[in-house]
């Protein structure tokens, strides 16, 4: 190592310790409180060491809401994907002038999801709500958007991807616009149906952005809060409860702390799992190519 | 030109240096005032208002939102022992839990200082026993509250219907009045507080209630069940989305006629004749809920303790809020638990819904008197939603509620073994 390049590692402590702040310290005492029976009220902790992980683990409620979190988070994901695919193609097929379509179409991106949830909520409310009134001006009762289990989750899924859709086809619009038009014309010298340009030159181009948008939107939606919160509040009964809502009604609701630090604890650790055999499997279609 | 440049430098330094020291003034400025957080609904409207009203303008700010919404913050922000909040609202089941974790400040000794000055003795017992815990004082009672039974008149006298009495009448009159336009019964099941107090009245008028007398949970005995099945066939004469409805919802449903009766509080009457919000005016009436068991409540306004401000000036502010001249006039909101105001037979003359209150008080009943009730009602109210939307079968629903229920009670040290 060059005699300058030693002192170096100090232009690193900042950003570690900055880090260390605001991420390892939380994380470390998070971990810290999982091991005690700490209800917030009492404000007395007992150690109890891997009690509270015991009792998470073999309760239902927690399997329940983290299935529940997978069908959203896929449901969402899968459907953002298809639909700003779609519109990534579009725009790139459009001429420049219609492309001020996109910015329109980004519209919703750029809107806080908090406020956007709660235009939501009043867009579904029953019988008042623009949906709602809309349709029964036509003579068709519409189901009950946030009240049934099953519809509610379809709500929370549509208004998640209304807003990040925008967000997947600016990056692989993005990402189109780096394909390499002769490999398309190519193609279609050869005769190459649309399906077979898009299946075996389109897609294996961007595969670097695929694995991007769905990792990142994958850890996202793990995360997911803001829009449940306001839309159904887990509601109703269970139906909309994520792991991440669930978390919050043991903390702040029940004021449980210990159990929930715990909570946040598991989630960490299957999220991690999940996400990390997810970005494999992708980086492994891609490693294997067009075959 | 140095002399102008170093003039334009200073002065670039100082404009931000002097914007900054204003913003910290008026931060200041701000903490000084007392800072009020409340449900929102009518009387509390009102109420607060009387507190801005009592000190000199800007000492007093106010914030009013959704009682679950109001709750969770108080509780974030007192567990931290912040002084972020000075005076806050309490209904009778969350008063508990607060005193319970000495996040109140105890008013016995300002209490017995104006005792005499705001006629602090025409508050009946019962009422001061509401808003003591553990002996000591920590609210200043603003107002009694009791659910009424709305109903339509025109549309049960169209039917020849009298009004409910018992439970099955009730249903009976929902199933009648129930068409595509008009529900036939309003219903709040939103988590906690709405959906636990339309629980509370099928629990106590058709089960037997929530606890024995050791705070073992019976509500998932046969009677409990029963209710709670009850509740949910009564969910076929609601209105769309009943399950993400509370008061606001419900109160907008019968004064839009949406729906043709059901359980609400007390504060909503006087908007169902108010004009600029209700198409109903003179339609709705009122008796007490079929079958007795509806929530009765005593709320008021209490002092946090870890404020930092003036205690004995924020206790004046809540008492001219809740002096006799102030509930006289609010009186058209909610029921003032003043001696002098309800033995004035005036008032039933000049709101009509006051007789039927009287009826309701009667039959009433509180929540039951334990510190964790409200987190008893979060694990409950999931089960009974669980079991209302199909989820889950009734019996299965509440035996899981009671479980957990039972759970949290031993780990807050509820049973002895």
């Amino acid at each position: 190592m060059v005699r300058w390049q030693r002192g170096l590692w100090l232009f690193f402590v900042p950003s570690f310790g900055l880090l260390a702040v605001v991420l390892l310290w939380p994380l470390g005492y998070a971990i810290y409180l999982s091991f005690f029976d700490y209800y917030l009220g009492s404000n007395v902790r007992s150690f109890i060491g891997l009690g509270n992980y015991v009792d998470l683990l073999t309760e239902q409620r927690l399997w329940r809401s983290m299935w529940t979190t997978i069908v959203i988070a896929f449901g969402s994901v899968g459907l953002e994907f298809v639909v700003g695919f779609a519109l990534a193609l579009a725009l790139y097929r459009l001429n420049s002038s219609a492309r001020v379509f996109s910015v329109l179409l980004f519209l919703p991106h750029i809107v806080t999801p908090v406020v956007a949830a709660l235009f939501l909520k009043w867009m579904l409310a029953a019988n008042w709500g623009f949906v709602d009134a809309t349709l029964l001006t036509f003579g068709i009762t519409p189901p009950d958007w946030l009240g049934d289990p099953f519809w509610a989750k379809i709500s929370v899924i549509l208004a998640d991807a209304w807003i990040f859709t925008p967000l997947i086809m600016m990056v692989l619009y993005a990402g189109l616009q780096g394909l390499d038009e002769s490999l398309i014309e190519a193609a279609q010298i050869d005769g190459a149906s649309n399906w077979r340009i898009l299946r075996h030159v389109i897609i294996p181009a961007l595969i670097p952005a695929i694995i991007f948008t769905i990792s990142v939107r994958l850890m996202d939606v793990f995360r997911f809060f803001d829009i449940i919160y306001v839309l159904t509040g887990g509601g109703p009964g269970t139906a909309t409860e994520t792991i991440t809502i669930y978390t919050y009604q043991l903390g702040f609701r029940m004021l449980q702390v210990g159990k929930a630090s715990a909570l946040g604890v598991i989630t960490l650790v299957i999220v991690a799992a999940l996400l990390l055999t997810i970005n494999r499997l992708l980086n492994s279609i891609y490693r294997g190519g067009d075959r | 030109m140095i002399t102008a440049m170093n003039r334009r430098m200073v002065l670039r330094g100082v404009a931000p240096a002097l914007a900054f020291a204003a913003t910290i003034a008026g931060t200041a400025a701000a903490q000084d005032a007392i800072r009020v957080i409340s449900h929102r609904q009518p009387a509390l409207e009102y109420y607060t208002q009387q507190m801005v009203e009592a000190l000199p303008e800007g000492r007093v700010t106010t914030e009013l939102m959704p009682i679950d919404k109001e709750l969770e913050l108080a509780s974030i922000t007192m567990s931290s022992e912040s002084d972020a909040i000075d005076v806050l609202y309490l209904n009778d089941a969350s008063f508990q839990r607060f005193a319970a974790n000495g996040w109140l400040e105890p008013l016995d000794d300002l209490w017995e200082k104006y005792r005499e000055e705001y006629d602090l003795d025409d508050f009946p017992q019962s009422v001061i026993d509401s808003v003591t815990y553990d002996g000591h004082i920590y609210s200043m009672p603003i107002l009694t509250n009791t659910e009424l039974f709305f109903y339509r008149k025109d549309l049960l006298e169209e039917a020849g219907i009298e009004p409910p009495e018992t439970m099955e009448e009730y249903k009976a009159a929902a199933a009648e009045l129930d068409s595509a336009r008009t529900a036939g019964t309003i219903m709040s099941l939103k988590p906690v507080d709405a959906a636990l107090n339309e629980a509370h009245w099928y629990m106590n008028s058709i089960g037997d209630g929530w606890f024995d007398e050791e705070w073992r949970p019976i509500f998932n005995n046969a009677a409990g069940v029963e209710a709670i099945t009850k509740l949910k066939e009564m969910t076929e004469h609601a209105p769309r989305g009943f399950t993400s409805h509370a008061n606001d919802e419900s109160t907008i449903n019968l004064q839009q006629g949406l729906a043709a009766m059901g359980l609400q509080w007390f504060t909503r009457a006087a908007a169902m004749d108010d004009p600029e919000q209700s198409r109903v005016v003179d339609q709705i009436d009122w008796v007490a809920p079929p079958g007795g068991g509806a929530r009765i409540a005593n709320d008021g306004f209490a002092i946090s303790r870890f404020s930092s401000g003036d205690k004995e000036e924020m206790f004046r502010m809540m008492a001219e809020a809740a002096s006799r001249e102030s509930m006289r006039e609010g009186a058209q909101y909610a029921m003032p638990p003043r001696l002098s105001i309800l033995e004035d037979p005036a008032l039933a003359e000049q709101y009509r819904w006051y007789p039927a209150a009287r009826a309701a008080l009667e039959g009433g009943k509180a929540f039951p008197a334990m510190p964790d009730f409200l987190d008893v009602g979060e694990i409950v109210t999931r089960h009974i939603l669980r079991a209302v939307t199909g989820e889950a079968e009734v019996q299965a629903a509440l035996d899981q509620a009671a479980a957990e229920t039972e759970e949290l009670l031993a780990s807050r040290g509820y049973y002895d073994e």
